[in-house]
């Protein structure tokens, strides 16, 4: 998961093979992009910057994340720890850089799992129309009736603590807002001359939704995948900050807020700032991100995602 | 429009409806031994078999799952929710006590939303592109990413640190103790507060921006009118109903949002109490109040649409 994928996308509609003239091309659509929307291409670079920390986690850390010092307890940021040390001396730095981690993890995964579940079904229910849509649209209802961070509570709580569980749960509440909007995609889509002269030349239903709809749909996905990666983090945090997130000792964002508010009464305020920042700047870049791609790629989805 | 009313709250009924089973599904049929939830892995492996049986039939757990769904639902008709696995006071009681404290913050945030959220939309919308503009655009997108318990707990931090002030722990009822309520009020619900105005901004601007362009706009205009009451009596009531609308979707906002904020604030109100519930795995506590907030969720939902519906003519002749 690059930042290049997206724009990789807008160069080359059309699948290409990695050769230098696609290569050119790509260049070229990255220097488009970043002309065009200077602020969402350095937020951009920030993303990757962020990929490349969870990545390079074991390198970059300065100590284990896990490992204690015991002469070095709840010390306030000095060159040593740059960020400080927690109450059983464990290197804060080091903790937020693995705990990026954790949050892309379950961001990226609940995203490749629930809004594209999500979006196949409003694929599915939009194309098809008749009762399938009418139930799908009821269960969509149904599924949204639940703010989404109780639903994933409930959902993180009932199957117990865990990495999968984590990502099932914000999967979960990612569904309802992927089938809607690719459905109103969709239901657009299918009016369109093109797609009834695929019919008319006797493409069957299937080949229509596979060879016709779906590649329209990528644009408002990769917008759609893009935003919810900053929601998924966020929930993400705030499990972990109310326990039922991925269990301790993992280092993650929202532990470790939790873990500073077991301190005592007022919590030591670098292992707030820090791992906080770390969110905020997190679901800024990729949030800014989606702007810049749901610019370049559909100004006519401003505000509908 | 009477119809219109039946139909939105026949859905709203079944709806309810689902979701008591959804709630039931979630909690009670997919976790594992509710005892181990209770005494914890150790305590449960010493627990006798003719114990375990007692216990569940204590709880009301040995019953068929249907009869216990029955079960649940009579509590709630009765009002009193059932019991806590860990404490005596049973939810009903819990939610009377810690239920206004929550809805104050609601209440609040929802209000200061509007107060923040909408003047900044009309600065913004007024002069695209401005120095104001960007500076409330950047604002709004910050917001949006700052998770508001994070936000709370740096407040807290920072008032501690600057003026050695913590709001009081204990909870305070609005009309025996004003002041200390308040004190424990604003922080949560100047962080949802301004959580929700960013959202509102980004929506109002956009749809003010695309009414001022409309044809009955430029015509106020054109018969002589000044900008104020042409924006303030002409695009605004218009540009404000898509509005209404978010403001409703943000109320999931609040109350889920309400759990960790009142978390991070240490508020003794009923976002609090789910936090302990989840944390101590109480499913009782925690399916009634997860019912509860999405009953609320979808009831106050219903009762937007309507004020929609009657603020808007298109809508209601449809």
């Amino acid at each position: 998961m690059t930042v290049a994928e997206p724009e990789t996308q807008i160069a080359l509609p059309v699948a290409a093979t990695p050769n230098p003239a696609g290569l050119r091309r790509v260049a070229r659509g990255l220097r488009l992009f970043a002309r065009r929307s200077p602020m969402s291409a350095f937020w951009g670079c920030i993303a990757a910057l962020i990929v490349f920390m969870a990545v390079a986690a074991p390198v970059l850390a300065p100590y284990e994340p896990l490992k204690s010092d015991f002469r070095a307890m709840t010390r306030p940021p000095t060159e040593r720890h740059v960020f400080g040390t927690d109450q059983i001396g464990r290197d804060v730095l080091s903790r937020v850089i693995y705990g990026s981690r954790a949050s892309l993890t379950v961001a990226i995964g609940a995203v490749l799992f629930g809004t594209t579940l999500g979006a196949l079904w409003g694929l599915a229910s939009g194309f098809l129309g008749g009762r399938f849509d009418l139930l799908s649209q009821r269960i969509i209802e149904f599924l949204q009736s639940f703010p989404d961070l109780i639903l994933a509570m409930a959902i993180a709580m009932a199957l117990g603590a865990g990495f999968g569980t984590v990502i099932v749960a914000i999967s979960i509440t990612r569904i309802p807002f992927g089938g809607r909007v690719i459905r109103a995609v969709v239901l657009s889509l299918k009016e369109m001359s093109y797609v009834e002269a695929a019919r008319g030349v006797g493409a069957s239903k299937l080949r229509v939704m596979a060879r016709h709809i779906l590649p329209q749909c990528i644009a408002p996905y990769l917008i759609l995948a893009t935003t919810h990666l900053g929601v998924a983090i966020v929930i993400e945090a705030a499990l972990g900050f109310l326990g039922v997130g991925i269990p301790p000792p993992t280092p993650t964002w929202g532990n470790m807020l939790a873990d500073s508010l077991n301190a005592g009464l007022i919590p030591p305020w670098w292992l707030v700032l820090f791992p906080g920042g770390a969110i905020t700047v997190t679901v800024l870049a990729f949030n800014l991100l989606g702007d810049g791609i749901r610019d370049i790629l559909d100004p006519r989805l401003r505000g509908a995602v | 429009m009477y119809s219109y009313i039946v139909r939105r709250l026949a859905f709203g009924l079944v709806t309810v409806f689902v979701v008591s089973v959804l709630v039931f599904v979630i909690l009670r049929i997919l976790p594992g031994d509710p005892l181990v939830a209770i005494f914890g892995m150790e305590g449960f492996t010493k627990l006798t078999d003719v114990e375990r049986a007692n216990y569940m039939a204590q709880l009301g757990l040995s019953d068929p799952l249907i009869v216990q769904y029955l079960h649940w639902l009579r509590d709630i008709a009765s009002g009193n929710l059932g019991h806590s696995f860990f404490r005596a006071e049973s939810v009903g009681d819990m939610i009377a006590r810690r239920g206004p404290l929550t809805a104050e913050i609601a209440f609040l945030s929802v209000v200061l939303s509007w107060i923040v959220g909408v003047p900044v939309a009309i600065i913004s919308a007024l002069k695209p592109n401005s120095i104001g503009d960007n500076v409330s655009r950047f604002l709004s997108i910050l917001f949006l990413a700052i998770p508001g318990f994070w936000l709370g707990m740096l407040i807290v931090l920072g008032l501690l640190f600057v003026f050695g002030y913590r709001a009081p722990l204990a909870g305070a009822s609005l009309f025996d103790d004003p002041v200390a309520n308040l004190q424990i009020v604003v922080g949560p619900a100047v962080v949802l507060g301004l959580g929700q105005a960013a959202y509102i901004a980004r929506m109002a601007r956009s749809s003010l921006l695309e009414v001022i362009r409309e044809d009955y706009v430029r015509t106020a205009r054109a018969k002589g009118l000044s900008r104020r009451p042409v924006i303030s009596r002409h695009a605004l009531p218009n540009a404000l109903l898509p509005v209404i609308t978010l403001s409703g979707i943000l109320l999931g906002f609040v109350l889920a949002g309400s759990i960790p904020v009142e978390r991070a604030f240490g508020t003794p109100g009923l976002g609090y109490s789910m936090f302990i519930a989840v944390y101590e795995r109480d499913v009782f506590v925690m399916q009634n109040l997860v019912f509860l907030y999405s009953i609320i969720f979808v009831l106050l939902n219903i009762a937007i649409d309507l004020t929609i519906a009657w603020l808007d003519p298109r809508i209601r002749y449809q």
